[in-house]
């Protein structure tokens, strides 16, 4: 009896915050969240460092709270911008994934349909030497277009020939990946770094050393975008017709037939979009975080943006807030590696970790409810 | 050609190993996007044993390659665990969890295989070095024109996956167990009503899965890569899965998938050397498996159709 009770006190302690059901997507987040911190904290006291430490060191590298000493031309402001700079196209990323499963698709080549519009957005606009007004809008509009057509051709082979939407992508990814590698090594390479020519400074999404009072700073532009275009999905998705039926069909295939929606049409257009914004992040990333395309490489970015997107509840908004902070412990691994002495690798184990205990977030919501009623029956047995 | 017949079937072999892990825990209804993450640990652990027992007893790493294979299994098997549990215990998404735990196979291997290497022998590397299995010939089947060539050089593995896919085979198609876990694919209150746990008929295909998909990853680690590191994570599960859903889920025509994968994969190559194009080129000869699949695919998969229940979550309750 008293080590019932006392079961029921621990499970009070986990379960409490997230009682109330109302804030239940974002307590069991954050939830999951602390527990894999106190995951990561285990590790990191195993190898035999100070876990609280290294957690300061990781919102110091990411420029959310101040270094001790900074070398020229930097402070805390620039470390930030590095961050919101490396945080811009996993938010695109991510809404890629979160729409393609709205609509009941896995889009698992996020990373290819980036490859494919950042290689198209290079070749046409980054060398192409016109004027930043023209360029930088161009590059965007290339990059939406480009990924939206590989996006579109996935969501048509599924449509037309019943192609698994996850084979095709896989098949989709390896083919851009040598293709590319192949016309980046024939014609565009840059023979010291092995990597494709820099595109010009004009079609760079990013500016990059701005100079302003004294400091030396990364000014992402995509990032406001990024932010606007999460709020307009989210509008899309909630308010608008196109994005009830996507809805729709995502939830239930044949339902949405019988309610005479065209389930197709809904498919090839949710995966246009979906692409397009793949695109986005392959323009933001290839041409704004990095300004060349290294052959053979398929950024692990598209396979992330998967996680990110559900820690994000699968919700425009929630995913800024998981991107930003994937991205604070990602960027700020290096830091905390320097200072603390830790293996770098270990922040990708961290996110591993708050990914794992957030797929657990369902079990978490049952067990909540279970509880609930449990009480609900001793209350009326006592009265 | 005989190197494309080698090559090709050394490629092919080990993808279909852990094609047949992804399509037992399929069949049993547990979607598997995990193979990547299984096959990765799985050579990551097999890896790691075979490094330290060469490091304390003086055996050289290369000999040691069937205790590699023992371990591979044994660390697959440990892993998939975690998306049994997640999956059936704790009712997550089935697509989540796999992508999950692709993601933190990739980090703690990597992580560790850093930390392991500075701690036990002292240097800084991310791999572990391994080499290549030995090879042998079948002689007097190797002299048949044409065929012959599938007896030359063959890794020893390519001798234990056949055994180990025939008796897959015969487990799932004419076992009693077998078929239970296909009909917890198809209709788990069946098989409830029939008196058997569903959730026990899944927990151990997926533990299947990662038992086989260890033994894949560990076939490529001491073939292709000859070390262990994070290369493994090359995207082979991906290509398995690829590999089952154009088989249909069904273990004799995925086997076809994968042999057209290694035979296009070494064949393109093997067109690029004959043809003495500069090495760029071979690029665009690599695209020809993934290219011809999703050629394949436009003709084949109309009468592709997954086990019905395939990602549901089995909840007793509903009718």
């Amino acid at each position: 009896m008293d080590k019932d009770k006392r079961k029921l006190n621990l499970s009070k302690i986990i379960f409490k915050p997230i009682r109330n059901e109302k804030w239940q997507p974002i307590t069991i987040p954050v939830v999951s969240i602390v527990i894999s911190f106190i995951a990561a904290a285990i590790v990191i006291l195993l190898i035999g460092k100070n876990p609280l430490q290294a957690f300061y060191n990781l919102l110091q590298g990411a420029g959310i709270m101040p270094k001790p000493a900074y070398a020229g031309y930097k402070s805390m402001l620039t470390d930030f911008l590095s961050l919101l700079n490396a945080m811009t196209p996993l938010v695109f990323a991510s809404l890629a994934v979160a729409v393609a499963l709205k609509a009941g698709l896995f889009n698992i080549g996020v990373s290819g349909q980036m490859l494919v519009s950042g290689f198209i957005a290079t070749i046409i606009v980054g060398y192409s030497g016109l004027d930043a007004i023209i360029a930088k809008p161009l590059v965007l509009v290339v990059g939406f277009i480009t990924g939206g057509l590989v996006g579109g051709l996935v969501g048509w082979l599924k449509y037309r020939f019943n192609i698994n939407e996850v084979v095709s992508t896989i098949m989709l990814n390896y083919t851009a990946q040598y293709i590319i590698s192949f016309f980046i090594q024939m014609y565009y390479i840059d023979p010291l770094s092995r990597q494709s020519k820099y595109v010009s400074e004009e079609a760079r999404l990013t500016l990059v050393n701005v100079e302003m009072a004294n400091l030396k700073m990364d000014i992402p532009l995509g990032f406001i975008l990024a932010i606007v275009v999460a709020i307009l999905l989210k509008f899309l998705l909630d308010r608008t017709v196109v994005g009830y039926e996507i809805k729709a069909v995502g939830a239930n295939r044949k339902a949405a037939k019988f309610a005479g929606i065209n389930v197709g049409k809904n498919m090839v257009l949710a995966m246009v979009i979906s692409g397009g914004l793949a695109g986005l992040a392959g323009v933001t990333y290839y041409l704004g975080y990095y300004a060349s395309i290294q052959p053979k490489v398929l950024s692990s970015m598209g396979f992330d943006s998967i996680a990110v997107s559900l820690l994000g509840n699968i919700h425009p908004i929630g995913i800024i807030f998981s991107s930003f902070l994937v991205s604070i412990i990602d960027q700020g691994s290096t830091y905390m590696s320097s200072q603390a002495g830790i293996r770098q690798e270990i922040a990708s184990v961290i996110i591993g970790l708050i990914l794992l205990f957030s797929a657990c977030g369902a079990y978490l919501k049952h067990k909540a409810s279970q509880l609930k009623e449990k009480n609900v029956d001793r209350k009326e047995r006592r009265s | 050609m005989d190197t494309v017949i080698i090559d090709g079937l050394s490629f092919a072999l080990p993808l279909f190993i852990i094609a047949i892990g992804g399509i037992y825990s399929e069949k049993s209804g547990i979607t598997n996007l995990a193979l990547e993450g299984f096959q990765g640990f799985g050579a990551f652990v097999g890896a790691l044993s075979a490094v330290l027992i060469a490091h304390t007893s003086g055996i050289g790493v290369e000999h040691l390659f069937y205790v590699a294979l023992l371990f591979s299994m044994i660390g697959g098997m440990m892993f998939s665990i975690i998306h049994a549990v997640l999956c059936i215990k704790f009712k997550a998404d089935q697509v989540i969890s796999g992508v999950v735990i692709n993601i933190l196979a990739l980090a703690l291997t990597t992580f560790l295989t850093a930390q392991i290497n500075v701690l036990v022998f002292g240097q800084a590397s991310d791999r572990f070095q391994l080499g290549v299995s030995d090879r042998f010939t079948i002689e007097f089947l190797a002299n048949i024109p044409v065929i012959g060539a599938a007896f030359t050089n063959i890794y020893p593995f390519e001798i234990i996956i056949v055994i180990i896919a025939c008796f897959a085979w015969y487990l799932l198609y004419k076992s009693k167990f077998g078929m239970r876990l296909r009909a917890a694919g198809e209709n788990p209150h069946s098989v409830d009503a029939a008196g058997v746990d569903v959730s026990k008929v899944r927990f151990s295909a997926v533990l299947i899965s990662g038992l086989l998909s260890g033994l894949g990853g560990m076939c490529f680690a001491y073939s292709i890569s000859a070390n262990f590191s994070s290369s493994i994570y090359m995207g082979y599960g991906f290509l398995a899965i690829a590999a089952l859903i154009f088989g249909n889920w069904k273990i004799l025509p995925t086997l076809v998938a994968c042999l057209i994968f290694g035979f296009a994969k070494s064949g393109g190559s093997a067109i690029a050397m004959v043809m003495e194009l500069p090495s760029s080129f071979t690029d665009l000869f690599m695209t020809l498996p993934y290219v011809l699949t999703l050629l394949l695919l436009i003709f084949f998969s109309k009468s592709n159709r997954a086990p019905r229940a395939l990602g549901e979550i089995y909840d007793k309750g509903k009718r």
